[in-house]
């Protein structure tokens, strides 16, 4: 090798700030739709700005950084491992070795990645007597579910790479095994336990495969494909995030239909906490602590009732809530403003509140989480990438014996992805998901017709004095007094006789916010929640490294016949369309089976009329599309829009999100396909062999 | 008896065609009946310009450019067999066809461990063929400043660009980790062109790409001994019966060759700024397995070579214990002067006998008129 040239200090300095520009840039225009679009909602449709601008800005900062540290990461690390792995594998290894490496490749990728925490949010309203079999999955067999999902998704890398060794098409697996999940899942539907899972199911096709495992996988996929594979096609390699976000449906169903029988049936809150239900109820709960709990964190009035049965000690019990050292036995980690604003019933508002003033207002102890929250994610982040990293090294060196090309590009690679991943996570917590929260959260505000409460406020003393009369226009009379707002401005309020308690000298006043579009323009507010849902969809998919590294991939073998940019607006045109869909889906409670069932024979048909590499490519897409930006995001809106209309779970939207994309990708193909194949049917001839 | 042909550089005809991927398996059918059975498929894509109606019906079209998926096959074939293996190509792929792909043969000496494939030479009518061809092969950095040569290409109507991806290595390797702020991707831009146009156009390409600046790229020309181009630069909207490129193509078909379309008059005198002598340099091939391309990058080096260009293909092998083996390798080139090819075969050759297997191959071609950036 010819001598290493030393770069003098400038010259590496300037060729350093030339390549992180670059990097950057792509990394911020990647984010600025996404951020400019929630902002410009926030501030022109919920006419709010946003706060705690800061910190956002420094999140959305960190996210930058991170993503472009995290693909910086995988391009030069965690790829060029995954592909070697891949090409040595079926080469100095047999077709057993692959098998068992794919299934520990697979069950190792989803212990991993804390999928399983996103599936836990959405499920964080579900509630043990009306989805007594969703709520038993979610908190009481978790481990099962994680192993379901984590087998699910061994199986199909696993599968995935015995179809390149074989030289096996993808479309036989679609052809089997999507009309045999529709087919369960619509028997499922007719049940009622298992058909609260379908969402769940559903769901976890598109949330187990993260930002790590995606691009490793889809490198290994290209290394195995390119050894192996007997066929001269091209593009092969793809396909093993299809079959990852369709087996691991399969285990969940499996384990719905397993645990089904020894699961009660639903019932109503205040029979699923009387004491006859008790033993019951204790089956799916641990124990009486945590029944409680759960009475208070997802139950309404009458659950909380039903659980005391006796009023004092149900009064108590409230009183508990005001004291801050109390608070959590009761709340777990929910804020007491949470629980009075989406469990309390307007009796329960009272008491608390009642109990609240005569206390002293606790001021908000803040204590700087930030660095905490650094040191959270960045455990996770070796969580997500060290066992797997370790993994391939271990078959790579040990089993193989061999070892990286360019070993310190690839520890260097580790290092930026690692790095990246915890910026990129905790940025996402500090700046996206808060942003993401504030608007969507808010959101039912613009389709809903009638005022909403937004806090309330203790007048005391109150003089009955100062309450003054107002006419309406047709002579009824009523009554108002002037309250001062926060800027000092006395604004008139009506005066409610029933909130005044004439002993303590106490008034009630609630502060309710108007409808922002007036009650009758609730068709505008609910075209403005379609609107956000498709441009929150594009605008996260878009910043989502996953597919941005899919799309690099796929330019890079077809040699820039399909491009990156292409590839990427066109899922995140798809992401767009399902969350559309998933949020029609809540917001005229369609059942999930009306929409999978259409949407996968649609998928069907369009991909016969594919070819096979660009089917793979296609239904790749469809798990590559929910990652660490796209969840917390949509799971705020379905949170926030399912929680306004009573909706048992924020399920459903991710399964739509994986859907479309793969339809919108089929599509594209085949138009890329028919321009392509225009030149060579030119003269008559179709050369087009199957 | 494998290391007996193994000593000696071997006289021979390298067969490169560029076809449609939708023929693909026609070319497999078709090579393998000519008695061919073993290939290397390199994945490219081929650009045109299309032309589209202006949008919201106002007059005048605009181009755009589209891709189309292109393999590009290369097998080496004896001397003797070049030109009916390149007519039965054409006819049987229907070549002559605006479209379909080009396809030419190049001198070339190999060193390898395979025999050539016997081939049967029918009668064929040689006419059709194009002798009077250059090859420009230009090599330019995928992310870097540099205008496109393709589209530069597209624009002086110089012919079909054929574009593979390849990775550099070269003064990059020698950086340490500050290697990883230069992008190694690479574009690997194919162009026949009349031969008498060639230096004129080569000189047009280096100005309007570019090329002539730092980082810019890299271009040479290798002799083509016979072959057929691809004439269709433009698609899409068309408002005669026939488009100009059908027409040329006709004319070059009845004139047998190229030149009665010359358009650069009075530079072949040599008067351009070029540094060039005619074939002063040699343009030198391997195949190898996937993962040894590094070992032969750096004896190349070693010996002087000043970088190479590495591109993944696959060899396809026809004729085997399995049917249709397919087996991931690299194909690197590296221009060079012809005064350094001795010892740069010399190396490449003591290192692809050091290799583990025996499927590499050494392959060396006359290369003219090499134009890099020199820093002044």
């Amino acid at each position: 090798m010819p001598e290493r040239i030393h770069m003098p200090f400038r010259v590496a300095l300037a060729m350093i700030w030339n390549y992180v520009k670059v990097k950057v840039s792509e990394q911020v225009k990647a984010v600025a739709f996404i951020i400019f679009y929630l902002v410009a909602f926030k501030i022109i449709v919920l006419n709010t700005a946003p706060d705690n601008i800061l910190q956002i800005s420094a999140g959305v900062g960190l996210v930058v950084f991170g993503l472009t540290f995290f693909l910086e990461g995988l391009f030069l690390g965690l790829m060029p491992l995954g592909e070697r792995v891949g090409v040595q594998l079926p080469q100095r290894s047999t077709i057993y070795m692959i098998v068992v490496f794919g299934l520990l490749l697979g069950l190792g990728s989803t212990l991993a990645e804390p999928a399983i925490s996103a599936l836990r949010l959405a499920g964080i309203t579900a509630t043990p007597w009306e989805t007594p079999l969703l709520f038993r999955m979610l908190e009481v067999e978790t481990d099962n579910l994680i192993l379901a999902i984590g087998g699910g998704v061994g199986v199909a890398v696993a599968f995935g790479m015995v179809r390149f060794y074989f030289g096996i098409g993808i479309k036989p697996f679609i052809y089997t095994l999507v009309p045999l999940l529709v087919g369960v899942s619509a028997m499922f539907s007719r049940d009622e336990n298992l058909a609260n899972i379908l969402n769940l199911a559903w769901d976890t096709g598109g949330v187990t495969t993260g930002p790590v495992t995606v691009p490793l996988v889809l490198a290994l996929g290209i290394g195995v494909s390119r050894s192996a594979s007997r066929q001269e096609s091209t593009t092969s390699g793809f396909g093993i995030i299809a079959l990852a976000s369709l087996f691991p449906v399969m285990g969940v169903l499996a384990l719905g239909a397993w645990l089904n029988p020894s699961t009660p049936l639903p019932v109503t809150a205040s029979v699923f906490f009387s004491q006859e239900n008790r033993a019951s109820a204790l089956k799916l709960v641990s124990s009486e602590r945590e029944l409680q709990n759960i009475a208070f964190q997802r139950g309404n009035e009458a659950a909380r009732r039903a659980f005391f049965a006796n009023e004092l000690n149900y009064e108590t019990a409230l009183k508990d809530l005001a004291d801050p050292e109390k608070r959590h036995k009761f709340l777990g980690r929910q804020s007491l403003d949470e629980w009075l604003r989406q469990r309390a019933s307007s009796s329960e508002r009272a008491l608390v509140a009642i109990e609240l003033s005569g206390k002293p207002k606790s001021g908000k102890i803040e204590k700087n989480q930030v660095p905490e929250l650094l040191k959270n994610e960045s455990k996770s982040a070796v969580r997500a990438i060290v066992p797997l990293v370790l993994l391939l090294l271990f078959v790579l060196l040990v089993i193989l014996r061999d070892k990286p090309r360019k070993t310190d590009e690839v520890v260097l690679g580790i290092l930026f992805a690692l790095v990246g991943m915890a910026m990129l996570t905790s940025g996402i917590r500090l700046g996206l998901a808060p942003l993401g929260d504030q608007v969507g959260r808010p959101l039912p505000q613009v389709f809903r017709s009638e005022t909403h409460e937004e806090g309330r406020i203790i007048l005391e003393p109150f003089d009955p004095g100062t309450v003054l009369t107002a006419f309406s226009q047709n002579g009824v009379p009523g009554r108002f007094f002037y309250l001062r707002d926060r800027s000092g401005v006395p604004n008139p309020v009506p005066f409610e006789p029933s909130r005044f308690d004439r002993q303590t000298r106490r008034y009630e006043h609630i502060v309710e916010r108007p409808p922002l579009f007036g009650p009758e323009l609730t068709m505008v507010g609910i075209a403005l929640v379609f609107l956000f849902a498709f441009g929150m969809g594009y605008g996260s998919t878009v910043a989502e490294p996953a597919l941005s590294a899919l799309g690099t991939t796929v330019e890079e073998l077809t040699v820039g016949t399909v491009q990156r940019v292409g590839v990427v607006r066109t899922v995140s045109l798809g992401v767009g369309i399902g969350l559309l869909a998933g949020v029609a889906r809540i917001l005229y409670h369609i059942p999930m089976i009306w929409l999978l069932a259409p949407a996968y024979l649609v998928l069907l048909v369009l991909t016969w009329f594919s070819e096979d590499d660009f089917a793979s490519i296609a239904w790749d897409s469809g798990g590559v599309t929910t990652g660490p930006i796209t969840v917390p995001l949509v799971l705020a809106m379905g949170l926030g829009v399912g929680g306004e209309l009573k909706v048992v779970d924020g399920f459903g939207i991710v399964a739509m999100a994986s859907v479309f994309p793969i339809m919108t990708m089929l599509v594209y193909g085949i138009i890329v396909q028919m321009r392509q194949r225009q030149i060579l049917q030119a003269d008559g001839e179709g050369s087009h062999e199957e | 008896m494998k290391n007996e042909l193994a000593k000696e550089p071997r006289a021979a005809v390298r067969i490169t065609l560029m076809a449609h991927q939708g023929l693909n398996s026609r070319v497999i059918e078709l090579f393998s009946s000519l008695g061919i059975h073993s290939m290397a498929v390199e994945s490219a894509r081929c650009v045109r310009q299309m032309m589209k109606n202006r949008f919201w019906g106002l007059p005048g079209l605009r181009a755009e450019f589209s891709d189309t998926a292109t393999d590009i096959f290369r097998t080496t074939i004896p001397s003797e067999a070049a030109e009916y293996v390149l007519c039965k190509i054409i006819e049987d792929l229907g070549l002559r066809t605006p479209g379909r792909g080009a396809v030419y043969a190049q001198n070339l000496h190999e060193i390898s461990c395979r025999e050539f494939p016997e081939i049967a030479v029918g009668k064929v009518n040689a006419d059709m063929l194009l002798s009077d061809l250059s090859l420009i092969t230009g090599i330019q950095s995928k992310s870097g400043s540099g205008e496109n040569l393709f589209r530069v290409a597209l624009k002086l109507g110089a012919g079909v660009p054929v574009v593979g991806i390849g990775i550099g290595s070269g003064i990059r390797d020698r950086l340490g980790l500050l290697r990883i702020t230069i992008s190694p991707e690479k574009e690997l831009v194919y162009l026949m062109v009349p031969s008498h146009d060639a230096d004129g156009l080569q000189s047009l390409l280096i100005e309007e790409g570019h090329l002539n600046r730092p980082g810019g790229g890299f271009l040479y020309q290798a002799p083509v001994r016979a072959g057929m181009v691809d004439p269709l630069i433009r698609i899409g909207r068309q408002e005669h019966a026939a488009s100009i490129e059908q027409i040329i193509a006709a004319i070059d078909d009845l004139k047998k060759n190229t030149a009665w379309r010359k358009r650069f008059f009075g530079l072949e005198s040599g008067a351009q700024n070029l540094a060039t002598a005619d074939l002063s340099h040699r343009e030198i091939s391997f195949f190898c397995h996937d993962g040894q391309g590094d070992n032969f990058v750096r004896a190349a080096m070693r010996a002087g070579a000043g970088g190479a260009t590495v591109s993944r293909v696959r060899a396809l092998h026809l004729k085997s214990e399995e049917k249709e083996r397919s087996v991931p390798c690299e194909h690197g080139i590296f221009c060079i002067s012809a005064a350094i090819e001795k010892q740069v075969m010399q190396t490449l050759r003591e290192t692809a006998e050091a290799s583990p297997d025996q499927e590499w191959i050494l392959q060396s071609m006359a290369a003219a008129s090499v134009f890099a950036h020199k820093r002044s």
